[in-house]
């Protein structure tokens, strides 16, 4: 491995001047932190021009290619035209929260890749076992920022903005967090590192076990994203432009890149969660080839790859679907992503139970490790995948059994309100004057 | 008062259900992102439909009717206006006007006079492109190109000369 003998050298280089724990537990994050806020600002602005591009296919339009080949160069001279624009602040606007919003935007945004596992070994910049915990903590400080920028900018349609937003995404949040219980059950832990060793050593991948649990995943995180088909707070038809209506230049900028990041957030631990991380067939055989530097870089492309392919859901559901109303926004949030989350979690938690109750019984073998997460025989791989198709049909028929006509019963009691004047039809509430008296 | 509402089928319950309809959107733009990377042939197909205008300028239609230009001689290089002012006889719109001249020649070794162009002014602004001073045209010297780039920065720029309809305007190259 002569491409990759570099990092070596600079690891020996290091600790002639500095101490070993020095080196593995200070200098060494430092630089993962530095390479992993370059490359993911680099993802951010690209998925910028993935975007335009994917929504020009979709309308059979090219999208940008004037700056550089295909227009490659397209997101560094928006950049560029961001950082020069005017940084204006409005007359009225509460200045340092002003000033600070943007801020914490992006910063609630990037500290969720501290945790997020790139890759093994030296592709994670920190094993916390408390780390989805810390993912839906810090992420969900976001909002924070919404409500600060909304309310400072002292304008109608930026606080509006902010509060359709805080309220979206405090109600999404609950769904994304009940969501992600039922893969933790396989798992048997919080750690993000963990959770992809596991699935590594089931050797299977948790939408299999959980596509409930996916796509509530899916579609609770688009939504705490503000994403198509749940931008509501940016609703450019109704509100100007939603709690970013008065930035403008590098603070309005930060606000998109901060959009895209948490975007790019919600990818990463879904690819982590439900697609098996950096885990891929065959792969650890160059491990044991005794290639560990291409093992990981090659596992590093491996989790890439499957972001992005959620990354590519995203885009493909924003220009396909119209937005929501916002009624229906919340209809859907708490009677439809809160209950199925909940169904989710009794039905995994009973499917589990039940294989733990055969495991053992007439020589029936389902169980094969407890230590590394649940580790399934085959014919406990069988039962959990039937069960959780089982639970994707069972879910949609109950709650559309409860949902029934739900919204039609609401329409109905206000049509029965205006009517309840009870005038014959057809004539003017207010008789005209006769024209002969 | 009771208000009826439409009671749906089991066919538009079994398509609410499974989300038919939303499959088959997602489908419909998925199809369009996959055409644009991989068809060629926009009218058949799904493809790209946009033209990349400056650099790549379009055909237009075959009998579309566009700048004017006065052909020459291609080995002589001698202009094949005749000076008999037909065209600008036929034109409805009275923008052409040819100035002629007379020249001395010796014909069969005997002096002559013939009249020869000596000017030949087109008013681009006026004209509607009808293409009848092409038809009139007996030595089918006056012709109207394909080139559909007319604006000018004045409206004197559109007044074209006998030199601008020979050579043609000068054209930008778009490149990258």
């Amino acid at each position: 491995m002569l491409l990759l003998g570099p990092i070596n050298l600079i690891n020996d280089l290091l600790l002639k001047f500095f101490s070993a724990d020095t080196v593995n537990y200070v200098l060494w994050p430092l630089i993962q932190i530095g390479i992993v806020v370059t490359l993911v600002a680099l993802w951010v602005a690209y998925a910028t021009y993935l975007e335009r591009k994917i929504s020009a296919f979709m309308q059979a339009r090219l999208g940008p290619m004037r700056v550089g080949p295909w227009g490659l160069l397209q997101p560094i001279a928006d950049g560029i035209k961001l950082l020069v624009k005017e940084d204006f602040i409005p007359d009225k606007a509460d200045r340092w929260i002003f000033f600070f919003a943007p801020y914490i935007a992006v910063a609630s945004a990037f500290i969720v890749f501290s945790v997020v596992p790139f890759g093994p070994d030296w592709a994670v910049i920190a094993d916390v076992n408390i780390g989805l915990l810390l993912v839906l903590a810090v992420s969900s400080v976001g909002v924070l920022a919404l409500i600060l920028a909304g309310w400072s900018s002292n304008s109608k349609y930026a606080l509006l903005g902010g509060l359709r937003s805080s309220a979206q995404m405090v109600s999404y949040e609950v769904a994304m967090g009940l969501s992600l219980i039922g893969a933790l059950m396989f798992a048997r832990t919080l750690s993000l590192s963990g959770i992809v060793a596991a699935q590594g050593a089931d050797s299977i991948w948790y939408i299999v076990y959980q596509p409930v649990g996916f796509l509530l995943f899916l579609i609770s995180g688009i939504a705490e994203n503000n994403r198509a088909p749940f931008d509501l707070p940016e609703a450019e038809s109704e509100l100007v432009a939603g709690f970013h209506t008065e930035y403008s230049g590098m603070r309005w900028s930060l606000f998109f890149m901060a959009e895209y990041a948490a975007m790019v957030v919600v990818s990463a631990v879904g690819a982590t969660v439900y697609l098996g991380g950096w885990y891929f067939p065959f792969v650890y055989r160059l491990e044991t080839a005794g290639h560990h530097n291409l093992y990981v870089i090659v596992s590093l492309l491996v989790f890439l790859i499957k972001a992005s392919i959620i990354l590519y859901i995203y885009f493909w559901l924003r220009w396909t679907l119209p937005r929501f109303r916002y009624d229906q926004l919340m209809d859907v949030g708490w009677k439809w992503l809160i209950p199925s989350a909940l169904i989710n979690i009794t039905l995994s938690a009973f499917s589990i139970f039940i294989v733990q109750a055969l495991d053992g019984w007439k020589s029936i073998h389902t169980i094969e490790r407890l230590d590394n997460g649940l580790n399934l025989t085959a014919s406990g791989k069988g039962i959990m995948i039937v069960s959780g198709l089982i639970g994707l049909i069972l879910t949609g028929l109950l709650l559309s059994r409860i949902n029934w006509r739900s919204r039609d019963f609401n329409l109905r009691t206000q049509r029965r309100n205006i009517r309840l004047v009870n005038l014959p039809k057809g004539k003017p509430a207010v008789p005209a004057p006769s024209s002969g008296g | 008062m009771k208000v009826k509402t439409p009671i749906p089928t089991l066919k538009q319950k079994l398509k609410r259900f499974f989300m038919v309809d939303l499959i088959h959107g997602l489908t419909l733009t998925l199809k369009y992102n996959l055409g644009a990377l991989f068809e060629k042939d926009a009218v058949a197909g799904k493809a790209i439909y946009t033209e990349q205008y400056p650099k790549v300028r379009p055909d237009v239609a075959p009998r579309f009717h566009g700048a004017p230009r006065l052909n020459m001689d291609p080995e002589t290089h001698d202009t094949l206006c005749i000076a008999c002012n037909l065209c600008a006889i036929a034109c409805p719109e009275d923008c052409i006007d040819v100035l002629a001249m007379d020249v001395e020649i010796i014909v069969a070794g005997k002096p002559r006079r013939k009249k020869v162009l000596d000017e030949f002014i087109f008013d681009t602004s006026r004209c509607m492109f009808c293409a009848l001073c092409q038809e009139a045209c007996p030595t089918s010297c006056l012709e109207l190109t394909q080139d559909f780039e007319l604006a000018t920065y004045s409206r004197a720029g559109f007044v074209w000369n006998r030199e601008m309809l020979e050579q043609g305007r000068e054209k930008v190259k778009y490149t990258s």
